[in-house]
């Protein structure tokens, strides 16, 4: 292998970048851009509930109750119903969240010392937000009661004082969270790229002009992912300034930690572009290759919002992708300010991915025509 | 028309030669969505739990096992040292610390002390963070309240919330989220197929050569965007079948009404895909920017967020999505059973959006022909 031939093949990919203002815009701005629009959407984690009122009772203690629900941001009132059948389509067009049922008889049953019913309807589509708004509810009722009653909440009366602190991220505010998991999806764009240019020699045949040439295949590979590597730590540095001067997302670690680890997930998610990129005759094939095996499992089964499962199959395929350890290895610096030991597992697979994914290539990697 | 359908008959013998790539457009699709669905569980269950337990008591016990028993949590292990307990955070190993102190047996049994435990979750990623955080505390306290009852201190609770749970009585993640996916996967499909057909063609060389045929632009779209159409349709109807007969997602509005919907949907999409076509001059960006326009899709749909928890100004941008459109849809069919009473506003909607973005294409499209 000759470096000087090597710096030849990453030198003309790094023309073809540039020269090309779109691809380099794409290549190196849009992850930043991506990073910006999306992590705008989570930035707003405040869920309010709508909620439509039947009140069967309508007494003033009644008519409190609802006041109290509707006294700050959690829940906004935005119907009241007043026949049974006007409930099933408020849920089914999505008008209201949730249907609270005041029976009649409430304030009786309540001022009593209860047990008072209230019967609430809840569209379960969306399980998290359904199961989070019960337990919103639930404490609002207990306050509403204990302000009844005069007495002190339910919770602080039971005899264990439970003090819960929320690690990393003291506000669990999701933006906090999501910026550096998006970070590391975001960051497939520069594996994408590299299968696309492999793809395209071959497409449009520059790839024979190439065979005539004296560069070997170690050094056509390692050049290529070369330049790549290196475009996709720059356009790493841009959504990296994104994130902590825009978004100010806490930055606890090392950037002399992270980066090293950054170009061994860019190693990693490359080397398997390559693997693909070995088996796939045109641009096409490439592209959705990548999209279905890379891209689309990176946002859902490798940790952004669920945890990894435990699933054999799926589990399995979770730890063979880059991402499920990259994002475990940016919310470690990013959020924990973790150094190089507490990462080393995870820096570990992906350089054992990444190695072994080259090997691969170089192996069924053939420079001839077929 | 027979000239379009011509350059039909020429797409369909090229998928037919290009075998692998057509393998993989009609398999993979299924296989990502099995793999999904897997992944994603139909709840978060089972978040790891350490326990530091300086009392090792029988009590101290028993409060341990409260939180095993709850579905969200499983406690799996029991550092000696505080400095062991942190690192299991850090690692991401657990997520959720309790710390019970040395003394809380007797803490509990003395009724002039109010006994203390500690609860840290890791919220790097928010979503199991606080689902572990609130699961742990709801265990304490239900411990605790337990523990009163049976001493006879009970709190009479003078209001009850009686919840009944509609589309989705089990809260199964499953149900909302597959439905999605079946939709977010088509869109990838038919986007790809459409947005590289053309640009294909032009980085071949051979748009030329379809220019000089006798073949109006707007055949020229419409016998590309029948493949794709086929493609999308094919896919969504096996993908539809495992949703509902391997994961039980009930399908309980109409089956034709979804279909018609869908190649709506469909069609909204290739507009979009053949503007990306118009707009890139090389497969590589047509690719890149529709890896980009996916994910701020993906990001509107309403699939993480939901959309009215957004700004109006994000709102906005939401309502041009087709994606979030067909979202609502899909769900509102599939698990609300509603029909086009109720739909109507975001049918209308995405087939407006469609005719808008395809006229744009083929418009643009005739600017960049030279």
């Amino acid at each position: 292998m000759s470096i000087r031939r090597l710096l030849v093949v990453a030198r003309k990919e790094f023309r073809h970048v540039t020269r090309d203002a779109r691809l380099l815009f794409l290549v190196t701005v849009a992850p930043a851009f991506l990073l910006t629009t999306l992590s705008y959407v989570f930035a707003l984690d405040v869920g309010r509930v709508d909620i439509a009122i039947q009140d069967l009772d309508r007494t003033p203690l009644s008519r409190d109750f609802v006041t109290s629900l509707n006294a700050d941001e959690d829940f906004a009132v935005v119907a009241y119903v007043q026949r049974q059948e006007e409930i099933e389509p408020l849920l089914v067009r999505g008008a209201a969240d949730l249907v609270l049922v005041i029976p009649h008889g409430f304030t009786d049953a309540a001022l009593k010392g209860g047990p008072a019913d209230l019967h609430c309807v809840i569209d379960g589509a969306d399980s998290i937000a359904a199961g989070q708004t019960l337990g919103l509810l639930q404490i609002r009722v207990s306050d509403f009661v204990a302000d009844l009653l005069g007495q002190r909440s339910i919770e602080a009366g039971v005899g264990i004082q439970v003090s819960d602190r929320a690690w990393y991220n003291e506000t669990l505010k999701s933006l906090v969270s999501m910026v550096p998991g998006m970070l590391a999806v975001i960051m497939c764009m520069p594996a994408l790229a590299l299968t696309l240019a492999l793809a395209r020699e071959k497409e449009t045949g520059s790839f024979e002009g190439l065979i005539a040439t004296p560069v070997r295949g170690t050094e056509y590979l390692v050049g290529k992912l070369l330049a790549y590597v290196v475009g996709g730590g720059a356009s790493f540095l841009l959504a990296w300034l994104v994130a902590t001067l825009w978004f100010r997302v806490p930055f606890r670690g090392s950037l002399l930690v992270f980066f090293p680890l950054v170009l061994d997930y860019l190693f990693a998610s490359m080397g398997l572009s390559l693997t693909i990129a070995n088996f796939v005759r045109n641009q096409q094939t490439a592209m959705f290759l990548v999209l279905m095996v890379f891209f689309v499992p990176s946002f859902f089964i490798a940790g952004l919002i669920v945890p990894v499962t435990d699933e054999p199959i799926a589990g399995a395929f979770a730890r063979v992708l880059p991402t499920t350890h990259f994002i475990a290895i940016s919310r470690g610096v990013f959020l924990k300010g973790l150094g190089v030991g507490a990462l080393a597992e995870q820096a570990l697979a992906l350089l054992v991915i990444g190695v072994a994914a080259l090997a691969v290539s170089l192996v069924v990697f053939r420079k001839k025509v077929s | 028309m027979v000239r379009a359908w011509n350059l039909v008959r020429k797409e369909l013998i090229q998928f037919r030669r290009d075998w692998l790539m057509t393998t993989f457009i009609l398999t993979l699709p299924v296989l990502q969505l099995i793999l999904l669905a897997q992944a994603t569980g139909s709840r978060i269950s089972d978040l790891c739990v350490a326990v530091l337990d300086s009392d090792r008591s029988y009590v101290s016990r028993r409060l341990v096992s409260a939180l095993d028993n709850r579905r969200e949590l499983d406690v799996c292990y029991f550092p000696e040292t505080l400095a062991d307990a942190h690192r299991l955070l850090d690692r991401g190993e657990a997520t959720v610390l309790l710390i019970i102190p040395d003394g809380f047996a007797a803490d509990l049994a003395d009724d002039s002390v109010e006994p203390h435990v500690q609860i840290i979750a890791d919220a790097s990623n928010s979503v199991s963070g606080s689902i572990a955080l609130n699961a742990a505390k709801g265990a304490v306290l239900e411990f605790a309240s337990d523990h009163a009852a049976a001493r006879g201190l009970a709190a009479i609770i003078p209001v009850e919330l009686r919840t009944t749970v509609r589309f989705n009585p089990d809260l199964n993640a499953r149900l909302f989220s597959m439905p999605a996916q079946v939709g977010f996967i088509v869109y990838q499909v038919t986007l790809t197929v459409a947005a590289v057909g053309l640009a294909r063609e032009r980085e071949l060389g051979t748009l030329e050569q379809l220019m000089v045929m006798p073949l109006r632009r707007v055949e020229l779209v419409v016998g590309k965007a029948i493949p794709a159409l086929l493609v999308g349709a094919l896919n969504f109807m096996c993908m539809l079948a495992v949703t509902v007969f391997a994961f039980g997602v009930p399908m309980r509005g109409s089956l034709l009404l979804l279909f018609a919907l869908t190649l709506a949907f469909i069609v909204a999409e290739i507009g979009y895909g053949i503007f990306i076509s118009a707009v890139a001059r090389t497969q590589q960006q047509a690719i890149l920017l529709v890896f980009v326009l996916a994910m701020v899709d993906m990001t509107f749909s309403g699939y993480m967020v939901r959309i009215k928890n957004l700004p109006i100004a994000l709102q906005a941008i939401a309502q041009v999505v087709p994606f979030s459109h067909y979202l609502t849809i899909i769900r509102g069919v599939m698990l609300k059973g509603a029909g086009l009473d109720v739909l109507w506003p975001h049918a209308a909607a995405m087939l407006a959006i469609g005719l808008l973005v395809i006229t744009i294409a083929v418009r643009s499209l005739s600017r960049s022909l030279d």
